[in-house]
């Protein structure tokens, strides 16, 4: 009986998923790595609403951070024919298969700070390595480049890497700035418990000794804010300084609780419309890409924002 | 008749219960031998011993004159011993001749592999089967399908297909109605017949004076009183448990 | 009237039938050749798996293991051929951690009396711990020799090797478990160890068996993973821990009901990719994918729960 009734479930969604995907405008395939991550779904989100500002259809699919589903779900839209995909968060080496076999399949794939391959359109994205460096001479302009500070990382992912690889450039050329205390996150699943656990260590360790925070993005800031609100910290006590952007964060520079200093904000609604753009550009208005993109990227260049110019992207 | 297998002086404690206290039984080829005793008397641990399924502390088991130490089960079943143990042991949710057959299945040589023989399985368990219960034939039902006598039926072929010379039953007919302890009893009645050597456990008196050649009954771990079964009664047999003395011309 | 015993058996593969058709009908390039290879390429990694899970709760044991040796398996792998080992000697290495876990597992559980549940949660443990020890977080890429890359992205003609490769295993494991003494002493030994080992069956043989089987298969995945990806990352098999648990649980309502068996598991890997496959052609968003393998999942453990409770807490 409990076999009937799956079926019939399974029938069911399957119809209402059926109803929703038929017309016949141009099918656009967009594919998160890790939807749980904000800017993953930002990303994802923004070039949804873009593409159905053009009448667009739409599918978007999430990886949920398994590279072999990301594999799969790009074969899928291949086999389903799109006339195009958008790619979030991607990765150029590890599915170098998919990505030719889309260009034999003649579907054009934007990726989106993903980095470039040969066998896609281009990459849109803030170059890491500058936003990373704004970030680092942020902080310890912050601090008059002098004392302690800790610093939470992240390696498995290859731009919060480079955040930290530049945070390590800045650092070597001003040796009055030394790193007290580094936590590295490691797992992805549950992440927010190791940064909890790794930072309420070290913050409590390292009390007295340090004036900033680095994270490697904003979601670990958070994280390191709260921690820092309990053990009854205030605005200016210490400074704290990360990635990414987002209302959330925007209204913690703004919060006279929060210890939030500044955040580079990768414009991912701008990169996620200027890959929907382009895609309409290339593959429904015929235009080549050399023309609307010369080289492997289309960098959007991010924008730090502080207690100036808060307001203006707080919504 | 002469005697096929004896427990010489067999100890076993578990932790600081003495289970099996100096255990020594003569048991003759061809008969059915009966072992009674009170709950906890050490009946299934002697059954256990010679089973392998338990090493006793000390003392031995000897089989046609042979000192045998049985470590495994697997040394009991060579030793031609089949056991048919309290709890049956078959799996339910097998069908019953892959019980009959479990650990001893039947291959045949296919290109070099050896395969499972499933075929002759089906055929020879529908054999086997055929000598005890007439009534079932699909040797494909699980064994959970079938009823506490037709288990008992899958067990005891089990018992048949080892071929084994001296078969053990633990209370066989315990949790059996009227009509499938008959049954039963007609089976042990069948494997005397045959020739084999039976050891039977029961709490039924009734039962035991039914089909037993000889009576050991079991005290405290010790075999207090071995006895021969003719002419003996239920009644007297239950008094003798209970007391555990017996009138001195029996013995 | 359709015979009970017929639906109990047959119930899933036909209602995986009836998907099947209703793909075929309604999701446009569902039936394509290239499509039905793209699934029975995708399905290859999921059934391996899964089948090295079946086997281990074939003899009662319950491997809650196999996703993290995997990827730990996967990590090995990817570590030799960065630093430029010869493939084969990685693949080799990577084989031998799956089966040296496996083994683990079997020892733990037969010599140290450690419940599988228990025990393989602790392997699971420690393979994740290991992975990230040996990758620092860090994913290993690279572009590396194609003679490897070929056991997974290879084809002969138009078909995946990977999908001969899976053929292969899953014929040898489906004749193992039902053909020959060591498949039925599996079998009896979960079914009633107690029965089995009274009836002369090596049980501790048995349950080391079942689950070096799962570690193996874990192994021979990885390699899968690897070449497809040409990645290796530390956690890189992690969704798979649900998707095979519920391929076997499915596998379970099929065949033998309630009874862990290897047709079923391959039947039920298939349904499940079928699905994720026929979705995405669908046009369905990425959610209704996490619901569907909810479904699944629930209703399959609804019909074979008694069994999994025998196996986790050795009832
Ligand atoms: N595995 C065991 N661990 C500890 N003590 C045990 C074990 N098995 C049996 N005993 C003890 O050994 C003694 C003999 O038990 P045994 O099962 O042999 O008795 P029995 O004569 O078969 O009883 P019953 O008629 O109830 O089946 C009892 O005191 C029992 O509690
Ligand atoms: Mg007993």
């Amino acid at each position: 009986m409990n076999r009937f009734k799956t079926l019939m479930g399974a029938a069911a969604v399957l119809g209402a998923a059926l109803i929703s995907g038929q017309a016949a405008a141009f099918d656009l395939g967009i594919v998160a790595f890790q939807m749980s991550a904000e800017t993953h779904a930002r990303c994802s989100n923004t070039a949804e609403a873009r593409a159905k500002e053009f009448g667009w259809d739409t599918q978007v699919l999430n990886s949920n951070g398994s590279l072999q589903t990301h594999a799969e779900q790009i074969e899928n839209l291949i086999q389903k024919k799109v006339d195009g995909m958008v790619l979030c968060m991607s990765k150029p080496v590890q599915f170098d298969a998919q990505f030719q076999d889309a260009k034999d399949a003649g579907i054009p794939v934007i990726t989106i700070s993903s980095g470039s391959s040969p066998h896609t359109l281009f990459d849109v994205q803030p170059n890491e390595f500058v936003v990373g460096a704004e970030a680092a001479v942020y902080l310890l302009g912050t601090i008059d480049f002098e004392g302690g500070i800790l610093a939470q990382r992240f390696e498995s992912n290859a731009g919060a890497r480079i955040r930290g690889i530049m945070l390590d450039v800045v650092l070597a050329e001003n040796p009055t700035v030394t790193v007290v205390g580094s936590h590295s996150m490691a797992r992805t699943k549950s992440w927010q418990d190791d940064v909890r656990n790794g930072m309420s260590a070290l913050i409590l360790q390292k009390a007295g000794q340090y004036k900033g925070i680095w994270a490697s993005f904003d979601g670990q800031a958070f994280i390191i804010d709260d921690l820092l609100i309990e053990s009854g910290m205030k605005k200016g006590d210490v400074s704290l300084v990360s990635i990414d952007g987002g209302q959330e964060v925007f209204r913690r520079i703004k919060s006279p609780d929060s210890m939030m200093t500044a955040t580079v904000a990768v414009p991912l609604e701008d990169m996620a419309t200027a890959a929907v753009d382009s895609m309409k550009a290339i593959a429904v208005d015929g235009k080549k890409k050399e023309e609307m993109v010369a080289g492997p990227y289309l960098f959007k260049p991010a924008i730090l924002v502080d207690a100036n110019n808060v307001d203006q992207y707080l919504n | 008749m002469p005697v096929k297998i004896s427990t010489r002086n067999i100890y076993k404690n578990y932790g600081a219960v003495e289970a099996l206290r100096g255990v020594s039984i003569d048991i003759h080829e061809g008969e059915v031998h009966a072992i009674c005793g009170d709950n906890g008397a050490g009946k299934s641990t002697l059954i256990k011993v010679l089973a392998g399924v338990e090493m006793p502390d000390r003392g031995e088991v000897v089989i046609d004159g042979a000192p045998c130490r049985f470590t495994t089960p697997t040394e009991s079943l060579k030793a031609g011993l089949a056991t048919i143990h309290q709890d049956l042991a078959v799996a339910a949710r097998m069908s019953i001749y892959e019980n009959i057959f479990m650990g001893a299945e039947l291959t045949k040589n296919v290109l070099g592999i050896r395969m499972l023989d499933k075929k002759k399985m089906r055929q020879d368990a529908a054999g086997y089967m055929s000598q005890l219960n007439k009534s079932i034939t699909d040797m494909n039902i699980k064994v959970e399908e079938l009823s506490g006598g037709q288990r008992q039926a899958v067990a005891i072929c089990r018992a048949l297909r080892w071929n084994a010379n001296i078969v053990i039953l633990d209370e066989p007919t315990a949790a059996l109605g009227v009509r499938e302890t008959e049954q039963v009893l007609e089976l042990v009645r069948s494997l005397k017949q045959s020739g084999k050597t039976v050891i039977l456990i029961s709490h039924s008196m009734k039962d035991v004076v039914a089909v037993a050649d000889r009576v050991s009954i079991l005290r405290n771990g010790q075999n207090q009183i071995d006895l021969l079964a003719a002419d003996l009664s239920a009644d007297r047999l239950s008094h003798y448990i209970l007391s555990g003395e017996v009138e001195q011309v029996q013995a | 009237m359709i015979p009970k015993h017929a639906i109990e058996k047959y119930g899933t593969l036909f209602a995986g039938l009836v998907l099947f058709a209703f793909l075929m009908v309604f999701a446009e390039n569902f039936a394509s050749t290239a499509n039905l290879l793209n699934v029975l390429k995708q399905v290859s990694f999921l059934m391996v798996l899964s089948i090295g899970f079946t086997f281990a709760l074939i003899a009662s044991e319950l491997d809650l293991s196999f996703a993290n040796v995997c990827s730990l398996s996967a990590v090995v792998i990817g570590s030799l051929m960065q630093a430029a080992y010869p493939w084969p000697l990685a693949v080799s290495a990577g084989l031998a951690m799956g089966l040296f876990a496996g083994l683990l597992n079997g020892y733990l559980v037969t010599y140290l009396k450690v419940p599988s549940l228990i025990s393989t949660l602790g392997t699971a443990s420690v393979a994740n711990g290991l992975a990230f020890m040996i990758t620092g977080g860090v994913a290993f890429v690279g572009r590396w020799d194609p003679d490897f890359l070929f056991l997974g992205r290879g084809k002969i003609g138009p078909v995946p090797v990977i999908i001969l490769f899976t053929l292969a295993i899953v014929a040898l494991s489906f004749f193992l478990s039902t053909q020959t003494k060591t498949g039925i002493h599996l079998q009896a030994t979960g079914e009633n160890e107690e029965a089995a080992r009274r009836s002369g069956i090596n049980t501790r043989k048995s349950k080391i068996l079942g689950l070096a089987l799962s570690g193996l298969a874990a192994g021979l995945t990885a390699v899968f993973l690897v070449a497809n990806l040409s990645s290796a990352a530390p956690q890189m098999a992690g969704d798979f821990l649900l998707n095979g648990i519920a391929a076997t649980l499915l596998g379970m309502t099929m065949f033998t009901p309630a009874k862990p068996n290897i047709l079923g598991t391959i039947v039920g890997a298939l349904i499940i990719v079928v699905l994720s496959n026929g979705l995405v052609l669908l046009g369905a968003q990425y959610y209704i994918q996490d619901i569907m393998l909810g479904i699944i999942i629930v209703a399959s453990v609804a019909v074979s729960a008694s069994v999994l409770k025998r196996a986790a807490f050795a009832l």
